[in-house]
């Protein structure tokens, strides 16, 4: 039998992926449109995230570029009247990504062109560089006065507000994440995304940035979880009218904001047109350029219930620059009191012991500053050698400076001593064994890592940045430029394993921030009121 | 993805119109056939034109794409991927006109094109055919060259050898490849034309060899590539093949890798004592080499 290869039927994986993601998109459109008549136009896309989507409200011709090598076809959903609106849909269905595509999120890390060769000379110059324009940045940033609340007026109670309308669906949430990939202020939202579920409500998630979305799969396998691929299928600027299209429709009660700029974007709409919705955002890390997440939650703070924060020093930030009231900010601190919140950490380091392992955990971003936790462990191991202590360490995380980290660990002779584990390490396991921590970022919050390493008996060190001054004493915090950076972290580890009374000293301060801390409410413990509170159901008491 | 599958031939002649000819039957007998075949005719000057054409009017699948002049078997292969990319193929089945694809040759190779993605997730940048002989031996001129690691994924039912370079005899070569990399060098007119472009599509991931599909090669005899069977009337073909592969090189490797080719060409001549006179104009078409730069021409 012959047939012409147009004609060959496409193979059945092929057809389930393609069938599925057309159903996704079709089902995005079919509730911001519920009445239009839709006119879908599908195309085989080169990108792996994103559709490419191109929307037009009222009657389109198509073009001979609408019906390319790519087309795939045509899908027409009647508007409920003959007389219905059209609204013509194109989008490219993302192909599959390939595992390369799968493992790496982004392009390998590489020196800027101009500075190649000082950072092939001496890596922590270049990072000294880099450092330097940071702050250069922060001191413009501080200095720029867009740190205000816009206002927001309620109107005249002369005209009555809209008021809910009778569902009979049970309440929803609706969780606006930035993606679906490792990350703290993700690790949240997940967090969110169960707390919601046990507290009795439906939960939606949207994701704002186009990507692979590799931890979509950790949602809570449940039929009251929905992941909607808005990132893949919607263009921000119609973001506010889907998520109005959506709550009525969903009924959903609550919206809250994990780092999500189109939600932000979609709060004067839900002000205006649906204000019994109830609005809350967490925000983690105030960054050096703009001031990032935090600053965009202060601005729209007006339009925010609850801002959730995980550090005092946030708490701080919106009071005092963006003068809101203390009661609207809610302090839930990233800690789980199943995980050993509440109890007394016993720290491992002894004096003048013969061994010592060091672990680094985290992406391999600039943010966490992986050249200078190379070279720190480079110093140790001089200092090590120099007191007769074996040395090893071990660096869990994947990301753009994977190959500019082995590259180093092998010019600086680390091979053997500094094992690499990939980011899907068991990380309490690693921590058991580890007697120090290193977290030489350029920025935090407050990290969740050390948390969890105190949980595990580990001491961890950090750059005196963001609030992690809140978790760990004076001593343990180092400067943040590189050079000094690497230098007193030498110093801490070499007077703790000299000095008895000042490892003692910083054992009982770590336990006493860690009291202090475990005293204040978690994150779960913050917000589960609000979310039993938009259910109708009574948080449970342990 | 395979959801679409729009396939163009692409047959490049030159004044051999009866093999052509055994090649369009082959076509015909297809289990899959090519939705366009497009004949490239080099301006031959014997009755190609007028068989094809003669031909097209019964297949409306042939198009008789003919040249203002002989550009060579590169200018080709360029002329006729840009004409099958232009009209929308999604794979691009390139072949001599000498070689005769065995009746399943075409869809083996979509298939194990489309079966390698969708069993490792990884796309191939091409697929080619075992290239037999007219005795049913291997053709010495088409073998592909494999990758270190070129048994990763062979498997007794599909034994798909990693390879990351093939002759234009039976390749299948998808749509994407062509948009991230381009068309093949015209200017290099022969030889090391299909070498170069498979290397180069092979950045984005090696290609496959397909042993299931086999094409019959009708070469005049079954000999391999090699400077110590340079006589004078071979002469030419083979100052292509040294200029284009020390461009390539210089190009992607640098001097020290011009220096090795260079090496091996004298190491071949000298063991096969080629004539002093025909060794010297192929070092020379090596030097030309240093400073031919072709540019690669983007879709």
């Amino acid at each position: 039998m012959s047939f012409l290869a147009s004609t060959k039927p496409v193979d059945s994986a092929t057809a389930a992926y393609l069938t599925d993601q057309i159903d996704q998109a079709r089902a995005i459109y079919e509730t911001l449109f519920p009445t239009q008549h839709l006119r879908f136009t599908f195309s085989a896309g080169h990108d792996p995230v994103w559709s490419h989507p191109a929307v037009y409200e009222g009657p389109h011709v198509p073009r001979p570029s609408d019906l390319g090598p790519d087309y795939l076809g045509s899908v027409e959903r009647p508007g409920t009247s003959p007389s219905a609106p059209e609204v013509t849909v194109q989008l490219s269905i993302p192909r599959q990504p390939n595992p390369a595509e799968l493992k790496h999120t982004e392009a390998p890390w590489h020196p800027m062109r101009k500075l190649s060769r000082l950072f092939r000379a001496s890596p922590l110059i270049y990072e000294h560089v880099r450092y330097r324009a940071e702050m250069m940045r922060k001191r413009q940033a501080d200095q720029r006065d867009d740190k205000n609340a816009m206002p927001l007026n309620p109107g005249s109670p002369l005209i009555s507000s809209a008021s809910a309308p009778d569902s009979d669906r049970r309440p929803a949430i609706l969780v606006g994440m930035h993606w679906l990939e490792v990350g703290g202020a993700e690790k949240l939202g997940f967090d969110t995304v169960r707390w919601a579920l046990q507290a009795g409500l439906r939960v939606f998630v949207v994701a704002s940035v186009p990507s692979l979305q590799r931890l979509a799969d950790r949602l809570p396998d449940h039929p009251d979880v929905t992941f909607i691929r808005l990132d893949r299928y919607l263009p921000h600027h119609l973001w506010p009218r889907y998520v109005e299209k959506l709550a009525l429709a969903e009924n959903i009660r609550l919206v809250h904001i994990h780092h999500c700029v189109p939600l932000y974007e979609s709060l004067p709409l839900l002000r205006v047109r649906l204000p019994w919705i109830g609005t809350i955002d967490s925000t983690h890390i105030i960054e050096y350029a703009n001031g990032g997440y935090p600053r965009t939650s202060g601005v729209w703070s007006s339009y925010l219930d609850v801002q959730h924060v995980i550090s005092q020093e946030l708490v701080n930030y919106f009071c005092g620059t963006f003068r809101i009231s203390a009661d609207k900010v809610l302090l839930g601190r990233m800690l789980d009191r199943d995980t050993g919140a509440d109890a007394t950490p016993d720290l491992r380091l002894k004096l003048g012991q013969k061994t010592l392992h060091v672990t680094f955990i985290g992406r391999l971003h600039y943010q966490k500053r992986p050249v200078v936790v190379v070279e720190t462990l480079r110093a140790l191991q001089a200092w090590a050698t120099k007191n007769d202590v074996a040395f090893s360490a071990t660096m869990v995380g994947d990301g753009a400076f994977e190959a500019a980290v082995t590259r180093l660990l092998r010019r600086y002779g680390l091979g053997s001593a500094v094992t690499r584990l990939p980011g899907n390490t068991d990380v309490p396991a690693l921590l058991q064994r580890s007697d120090l921590l290193l977290l030489p970022s350029n920025n935090e919050g407050l990290a969740l890592v050390c948390y969890e390493a105190i949980t595990h008996g580990c001491i961890p060190i950090s750059t005196r940045v963001g609030a992690q001054s809140e978790l760990l004493p004076d001593d343990l915090l180092v400067p943040l430029a590189p050079h000094a950076s690497v230098k007193a972290t030498v110093a801490v580890v070499d007077r703790m394993w000299r000095d008895g009374g000042f490892l003692e000293r910083q054992k009982t301060l770590l336990a006493r921030a860690w009291a202090r801390l475990a005293a204040d409410p978690t994150a779960e413990e913050a917000l589960m009121p609000i979310y039993c509170k938009a259910a109708g159901t009574t948080p449970k008491k342990d | 993805m395979s959801a679409l599958n729009q396939t163009a031939a692409v047959i490049v002649t030159f004044n051999r119109s009866a093999k052509l000819m055994k090649v369009l039957d082959a076509l015909a007998q297809q289990t899959m056939r090519p939705d366009v075949i497009l004949v490239v005719d080099n301006a031959s000057t014997d009755d190609t034109a007028t068989l094809v054409e003669a031909r097209a009017r019964q297949d409306g699948t042939i198009r008789h794409l003919r040249l203002p002049k002989n550009v060579g078997g590169a200018g080709g292969f360029h002329a006729g991927m840009k004409a099958a990319y232009q009209m929308g193929a999604h794979y691009l089945w390139v072949s001599d006109d000498d070689a005769y694809p065995q009746p399943d040759a075409i869809e083996k190779l979509h298939d194990a094109l489309v079966g390698f993605e969708s069993s490792t997730g990884w796309r191939p940048s091409f697929a080619c055919s075992r290239v037999e002989w007219i005795d049913g031996s291997l053709c010495e001129m088409n073998c592909p060259r494999p990758v270190w690691d070129w048994a990763r994924f062979v498997r007794p039912q599909t034994a798909w050898a990693l390879v990351d370079s093939c002759s234009f005899v039976s390749a299948m070569i998808p749509r994407w490849a062509v948009r991230e990399h381009g068309l093949p060098i015209a200017d290099y007119f022969i030889w090391f034309d299909d070498a170069e472009y498979t290397r180069r599509i092979a950045r984005s991931y090696p290609g496959i060899f397909v042993p299931e599909s086999v094409v019959i090669h009708d070469t005049p005899d079954n000999r391999g590539v090699n400077f110590g069977l340079i006589d004078e009337k071979s002469l030419w073909k083979f100052k292509y093949g040294a200029r284009n592969e020390t461009s390539f090189r210089r190009r992607e490797a640098g001097l020290i890798s011009v220096l090795a080719y260079t090496y091996g060409v004298r190491q071949q001549m000298k063991s096969a004592e080629v004539p002093s006179s025909l060794r010297r104009q192929i070092y020379g078409a090596i030097m030309k080499g240093l400073k031919f730069r072709p540019v690669i021409e983007r879709v």
